[in-house]
């Protein structure tokens, strides 16, 4: 049976997958990220972030430099760029395969995008790769992939490959929003 | 910083201090009630003075937002958890979040000096003076003060 009070436990909360992938976008988009930027970003006080950023510092998730500009260790960027690919893949599918609305879609898949496993998000690409694969041979496929993120004989998650593919769906989703607001 | 800002976008950053201030309090309530061990009631009394403090701030701000013609509208999203914490611990947090409020005002400080708003200047300025000794008694009760420091 599953043990939903697990989830309580998961590694990254709502709030702290929000702040992680925060600073990665500041940082793509403006080569750098404040207490202040996050705060405008995500809509709510410097001083919920700086407590937050507290906790995500003493994990060794986000560092800070002297001029209190803030960056991603290494286990940091690993952990938004998965959770961003986790993201924009339930979003296209949610959007593409199941007509839910961009919004809608976006919503929900922001609800579920720091909870979801790796196995689940990489099976989710493979779907979303392979989408003329006949359903037994995509479940075979899928089995097969997650023994081997199991055996650790795949890359960590969000692998090139999937990364890849993110950016497509990113892309192609930004592209049919503009198509959207030209008409 | 730019001189040239407008009265909506002063009071966009005031409701902003207004929240900061709103949830400061909180938070010192909150720790209050959290803290434990043998400076308990010392912490506690300091923590308690500070949320009265802070939520004389928010009604300053509250006030200067009417002033201006504006409408005191934070947005508050505060997840507090009820974990115990030690006198310094407690401390500690509290640094954070005034040292937030700090760079807040300073911020606002630079987006209203030589814009010829003497009231909000003034206002900014008598702020981050009060901001700052917040953040320096904090730092002096937790042995981090920084002598001709920020």
């Amino acid at each position: 049976m599953i043990d939903w009070r697990e989830f309580d436990h998961n590694p990254v909360s709502h709030s702290a997958a929000h702040h992680l992938t925060s600073i990665q976008q500041l940082l793509e988009e403006q080569g750098y990220a404040r207490v202040s930027d996050v705060a405008r970003k995500l809509g709510i006080t410097r001083g919920s972030v700086s407590v937050t950023l507290k906790g995500l510092r003493q994990r060794g998730l986000v560092v800070e430099d002297d001029h209190k500009h803030l960056g991603l260790s290494e286990e940091g960027l690993r952990i938004a760029r998965g959770i961003h690919t986790k993201r924009i893949l339930f979003q296209s599918f949610l959007s593409e395969h199941l007509g839910l609305p961009s919004n809608l879609a976006e919503q929900d898949a922001c609800k579920v995008e720091h909870l979801v496993s790796d196995v689940t998000a990489e099976a989710l690409a493979l779907f979303l790769e392979s989408r003329s694969v006949e359903s037994k041979e995509r479940e075979a496929q899928v089995h097969s992939l997650e023994g081997r993120i199991k055996d650790g004989s795949v890359d960590i998650f969000p692998s090139d490959r999937v990364q890849t593919l993110s950016s497509e769906l990113e892309k192609n989703s930004s592209s049919t929003h503009e198509d959207n607001d030209d008409e | 910083m730019s001189n040239n800002y407008s009265r909506a976008e002063a009071i966009q950053r005031l409701n902003e201090l207004l929240a900061e201030e709103m949830e400061a309090s909180m938070r010192y309530l909150h720790l209050s009630t959290l803290v434990q061990g043998i400076d308990r009631l010392v912490i506690q009394k300091v923590l308690k003075e500070n949320h009265e403090e802070t939520i004389e701030h928010a009604e300053q701000v509250s006030e200067k937002i009417i002033q201006i013609g504006g409408a005191p509208s934070p947005k508050i999203n505060l997840e507090l958890t009820g974990e115990k914490c030690t006198g310094i611990e407690a401390l500690q947090s509290a640094l954070l979040f005034e040292q937030a409020a700090l760079d807040g005002y300073r911020e606002f400080l630079e987006c209203v000096e030589g814009s010829g708003d003497v009231i909000l200047e003034e206002f900014a300025r008598q702020q981050v003076a009060i901001e700052s000794e917040h953040v320096s008694e904090l730092q002096m009760l937790l042995g981090e003060s920084h002598l001709g420091g920020e």
